[in-house]
């Protein structure tokens, strides 16, 4: 075991994922710290360029939820 | 002030502050058991002990009580402090072994055993529930006796009448020493012992005396629930307003009575679930695992009581078989005086039980216990085929009684099958489907404003004025109205505030107020001067997240000219300092650090307007609900993430750009298509609220498939109400009616369309803003049961229209047969006609009015006469009418042998085939749409399978669609009866006013843009547009010819042609890629 932990880039729909993710605070769910939140507007947006930058950038994961 | 120093470090804290308040205030963690923050400190668990140096001598002190004094030097981590802490912690553990915060603090100071002989009790002693018990202005327990003897108890070890059963002391109990049971068996003499039941979980969860009912709330604040709170009872309390950080408690404000103006009164207090406990055979009120479909629905809910984990509430097993009872506290004369359908009951036992198979796995056994199954909604009657697919078993009986099996948690329940034979089986959780009944204080509402109420206590309403209650400027909407679901109240809600918007129109914008605006500064050009507020958000952000290390953490990022934290960003106070600053300062972008833009990207936004900046120079970074709140447990790792966002929202908004809102005039004319009862409902309300309206109708007269009806389900006449509406229309000099036109082009958007008709050849250009969708449906011709050989074979049309010229042959019958669904719920028509079963029994018990001796047969699968039209059916049963139920594998025969017209159909009682010869047969034909696939194109309006439109939003957008500007009702939407069309064509007049009265339109400033330079004229851009908003620019333009365009004011920002444009020549205003590549980019510190 060590102490790594990922950076996973998460694009989120700012329709759905987005406001699941803001109601999982609400609720006051737990998870780990983990993923760096960009909103788009609509997962129509997304582009693999952006996965691929993230990775590129040191990403360890990319998640695309919408 | 007093200044002292905490390890070191110099602090000041005010005076007759305690050593802990100051620590606290600068983050340094004493552990302590016995502090809470509105008692006065008593020093009892000792596990606050510090080291205090007084100049002279070092000593050790209990840092909740100790006051501060200027000067003294405290140390809260030195190793004597860490040693006198183990001791501490090994004495209350040998107290008290088994309590597991004791042990996990004996793990972190590293205890395995206490070298004490150890006890078995679970108090230490702490006094905290003493004080708080105090503090409630109650004292109803004390430390009592002494030395070893001691130990929380009431005066005299005898349970007391002054404990409130508040539940105070176990509520601060460290240990769990007290419980809600200990309470109820040796302190208080009190019976209700419980948690204050939540309303929103059914009472299957606790809440708080200050609460916020559910998390989605509007407003969403808490408020305190004056029956329950102590303060009210004792005046003592009040620990609420110790934690409030804004002051915002007030327990002295008292209920006001405030008067209203008021031109109109809509009424809409919705439904009570019915209480199943009055049913002793169903043992809802004394067995744990018989629930109600509403418990159900919380038990299924992700923020539910189990968090959607689906449970049998006795023992919180997992179930394997479930079954659902339908018509509980519906259709029941018998056990209860509910005799109508409640409407929604089938279709959400059916959806409850996908779910739960969902939730559970393939392997649990859904079991729907039902009389008739009525899915008449639109979209349902597939659902329904598709439940039965997933394997949800439906049992065609009506369960008398629910046994508990003793010495298990299973339920036996004992049935007749279609067979006729009995049956037993056991299943782990019964839900009950419970109806909708109207509340007694409805009643009393109503009685009060003296409006009459139908049989089973609905709002009496008609059929030509279905939102119209018998007083004249009150109206109605949702279940008040009837029992209904969520569509059909949405619906409801539209036309009533049509309603009166029609008798309050000249009152329209007569209490409006504009707001000052204020010019904005040109900051095109500008070097970026970003301005970061973080939010602490009270402690909500603050309690976890590292706020002051965040906020310098940001004047370190690039271009960032000031950094500032605010206890609560939002208030009004913070807003308008926030004005003065980005003025001040000459910030030119915004960064809110804070909660979610989802709720307050608006307000914020206005902030930045207020001070001259165009309102898209901001970004909002999301650091409480999706960090503070999420990891509370990791307040170091949420810190950095916090910076990483706070990072990425500086990167991106350094590159935005101001947008503009492109304005819009909405052409103040409304067309509808359609000019039957729905089209005529829709333009007479909107001519009604003083618009211009056109009507283009395909036939020569008005009113559509009406004229053919009868009568309508509550006995109304429909020719003189239908020719009163149409004179109606006439009459008005704002509706313009375009009878034998159709339309052959449209053109433009919302606001301004050009829509070309033509009429008997010649052709004409309307401008319109708004358009309204009313093309209707018609009778399917049927091509069984020998429709068309034999004149005594009619459709339920046919029949209406010899009923109305009544017609001598009708009183001659003396056999008379109906077949329902013909087309309708089959393989090419997998959808409910919904008036169907209604109709028929309504001509049937005509027809038995007018020859009371014939014999009238209704053959039907299911009978689905939703709301009070049971009544209908119950009365046709009273009067001899006849029900044969058949299957769809097994439909009727029809014969024509010479004269002889025979029907042959499998009875479902005595499993027989049975011959009737009919003098009449009428045939229950389907409603299709009139799908017209080039008004679907010209308005960008999609079709579902069955030729229907389809609406934004099958529950929250019934009558309008996803296009703006463009509307839909009637039976274009689906079929629907009289009532309903004419609500739904009021419906689409409301959501098409909500436009047409704000004159102009600011569309979305985040939209996307071409650049004709870049683009290869590849089309992709306009194929995938789910909005139409991009196109070709025409080949007679000067400039870019054949280049795509994109309309900001169709287009909703979504990005999918950005996305997909192979030549990058179009960009998202406001989600740029540069401005993602920038968040992405800034994801990692490099």
């Amino acid at each position: 075991m060590t102490d790594w932990e990922p950076k996973i880039v998460s694009f989120l729909c700012n329709w759905c994922s987005y406001g699941a993710a803001d109601l999982a605070g609400v609720s006051r769910m737990e998870y780990p710290p983990n993923i760096r939140v960009v909103r788009i507007p609509c997962t129509g947006r997304m582009s693999p360029k952006f996965a691929l930058a993230a990775l590129r950038e040191g990403a360890d994961a990319v998640w695309v939820s919408g | 002030m007093i200044t002292f120093k905490l390890n070191g470090k110099k602090v000041q804290g005010e005076e007759g502050q305690y050593i802990l308040q100051v620590a606290e205030k600068y983050g340094v963690e004493i552990p302590t058991l016995c502090h809470h923050k509105a008692l006065e400190p008593a020093g009892m668990c000792r596990l606050c002990t510090v080291e205090l140096f007084d100049g002279r001598r070092t000593r050790f002190v209990t840092a909740c009580n100790y006051p501060i004094w200027e000067g003294m030097e405290v140390k809260t981590d030195s190793e004597a402090v860490h040693q006198g802490r183990k001791l501490i912690v090994e004495l209350l553990l040998a107290r008290c072994p088994e309590v597991p915060l004791l042990q996990k603090l004996a793990e972190d100071y590293g205890i395995e055993k206490p070298r004490f002989k150890t006890e078995d009790d679970t108090c230490i002693l702490c006094g905290l529930c003493v004080r708080m018990c105090e503090k409630m202005g109650n004292s109803a327990i004390a430390l009592t006796g002494r030395g070893v003897e001691m130990k929380v108890d009431t005066p005299f070890h005898i349970q007391t009448d002054i404990c409130m059963a508040c539940g105070a002391c176990a509520s601060v109990c460290p240990t769990g020493h007290i419980t809600l049971e200990k309470i109820r068996q040796e302190i208080t003499r009190k019976q209700n012992v419980e948690l204050i039941p939540s309303e929103y979980d059914m009472g299957l969860k606790g809440r708080k005396p200050v609460y916020v009912p559910y998390a989605q709330a509007v407003p969403n604040t808490p408020a305190i629930d004056r029956d329950v709170c102590i303060h009210f009872k004792t005046g003592g309390c009040k620990v609420c307003t110790q934690f409030c950080g804004v002051n915002a408690i007030d327990h002295s404000q008292e209920d006001e009575v405030v008067e209203l103006e008021v031109g109109s009164i809509i009424l809409s207090p919705g439904f009570k679930p019915f209480d199943p406990s009055r049913f002793d055979t169903y043992n809802y009120a004394k067995h744990p695992n018989v629930i109600t479909s509403m418990e159900m629905e919380r038990i299924l809910s992700a923020s539910g009581p189990t968090g959607g984990h689906l449970v049998r509430l006795s023992d919180h097993k997992e179930p394997k078989k479930i079954a659902w009872f339908q018509c509980v506290g519906s259709r029941d004369l018998n056990r209860c005086d509910n005799a109508y359908c409640s409407s929604v009951c089938c279709m959400y036992a059916i959806k409850e039980a996908v779910i739960a198979k969902e939730h559970a796995g393939d392997d649990l056994d859904c079991a729907i216990f039902f009389m008739d199954m009525r899915t008449h909604g639109k979209d349902f009657e597939r659902f329904y085929n598709n439940a039965q697919g997933k394997g949800v078993r439906f049992v065609r009986s009506r369960v008398h009684s629910i046994d508990p099996i003793h010495g298990s948690d299973e339920l036996a329940v004992r049935y007749v099958t279609e067979q006729g034979e009995i049956e037993t089986e056991t299943f782990d959780m019964i839900v009950l489907s419970i109806g909708l009944e109207i509340a007694p204080e409805v009643m009393a509402l109503a009685d009060k404003l003296g409006i009459e109420l139908t049989d089973g206590n609905f709002c009496k309403t008609t059929s030509f004025e279905p939102v119209e209650t018998s007083r004249k400027g009150i109206f109605v909407c949702g279940a008040f109205q009837g029992p209904k679901d969520i569509p059909q109240s949405v619906i409801d809600s539209s036309a009533a505030a049509a309603s009166a918007g029609e008798i309050l129109a000249a009152a329209r914008d007569t209490c409006t107020r504009q707001p000052e605006v204020v010019p904005e500064t040109n900051v095109v050009g500008e070097r970026p001067r970003i301005g970061v507020f973080v939010c602490r958000c009270g402690i909500n952000i603050a309690g976890v997240v590292d706020v002051p290390a965040v906020r310098d953490y940001a004047a370190s990022l690039p271009y960032v000219e000031y950094v500032t934290d605010n206890l609560y960003s939002c208030s009004q106070d913070t807003q308008e300092v926030m004005t003065q600053i980005i003025r001040g300062k000459k910030l030119n972008r915004v960064v809110v650090a804070a909660c979610t833009p989802k709720t307050h990207e608006p307000l914020f936004q206005e902030t930045l307007t207020n001070a001259g900046l165009n309102k898209y120079l901001f970004e909002m970074c999301n650091i409480r609900n999706q960090d503070s709140w999420v990891h509370k447990n990791n307040p170091e790792l949420a810190t950095e993430k916090a910076k990483d966002l706070v990072r990425m929202a500086v990167s991106k908004v350094a590159l935005m750009q101001p947008l503009e809102e492109a304005e819009l005039e909405i052409k103040q004319v409304a067309m509808v298509i359609g000019g039957g009862i729905a089209g005529m409902a829709a333009a007479r309300s909107l001519a009604k609220q003083g618009y211009q309206t056109h009507i283009v109708e395909r036939s020569d007269r008005l009113g559509g498939q009406a004229h053919r009806l009868f009568r309508t389900s509550d006995g109304q006449e429909v020719a003189g109400n239908l020719k009163a509406m149409i004179k109606e229309i006439g009459d008005d000099p704002l509706i313009t009616v375009h009878l034998k036109s159709e339309i052959k082009q449209v053109e433009g958007f919302v606001g301004n369309f050009k829509t070309e008709i033509v009429k008997e050849g010649k052709s004409e250009e309307l401008e319109h803003g708004v358009a309204v969708i009313a093309t209707g449906g018609a009778p399917l011709s049927p091509d069984e049961y020998c429709y068309g050989d034999d004149p005594r074979i009619l459709s339920t049309l046919e029949l209406d229209e010899k009923l109305m010229a009544d017609d001598p042959e009708l009183r001659k019958l003396e056999s008379a047969v109906f077949i329902q669904c013909v087309g309708s719920r089959d393989d090419q028509r997998p959808y409910c006609s919904r008036v169907c079963c209604t109709h028929s029994i309504e001509n049937a018990i005509e027809l038995k009015e007018r020859n009371p001796d014939a014999d009238v047969y209704i053959l039907y699968r299911d009978i689905r006469t939703y709301g009070e039209r049971e009544y209908l059916y119950k009365q046709a049963r009273e009067k001899g009418i006849i029900f044969i139920r058949y299957r769809l594998d097994a439909k009727p025969r029809v014969e024509l042998d010479g004269k002889d017209l025979t029907v042959t159909v499998t009875d479902h009682v005595l499993q027989q085939p049975v011959q009737i010869r009919a003098d009449l047969l009428t045939l229950a034909t389907a409603i299709i749409p009139n799908k017209d696939e080039a008004l679907a194109q010209f308005f960008k309006v999609p079709l579902n399978d069955d030729g229907f439109f389809v609406e934004k939003h099958a529950k929250l957008g019934p009558s309008e669609f996803a296009t703006d500007g463009v509307f839909l009702c009637g039976l274009a939407h689906y079929p629907k009866p009289i009532d309903e069309s004419i609500v739904q064509g009021r419906a689409a007049a409301s959501r098409a006013i909500t436009l047409l009265a704000r004159k102009k339109i600011h569309t979305s400033g985040q939209v996307a843009e071409t650049d004709p330079m870049l683009c290869s004229s590849c089309g992709v851009c306009i194929s995938i547009c789910p909005y139409s908003a991009p196109s070709f620019i025409p080949e007679d333009a000067r400039m870019f010819a054949g280049k795509a365009q994109i309309n900001p004011v169709l287009c909703k920002g979504c990005g999918l042609c950005v996305a997909s444009c192979r030549s990058g020549a179009i960009h998202l205003k406001g989600f740029d890629n540069d401005q993602i590549f920038a968040q992405i980019f800034a994801v990692n510190q490099d």
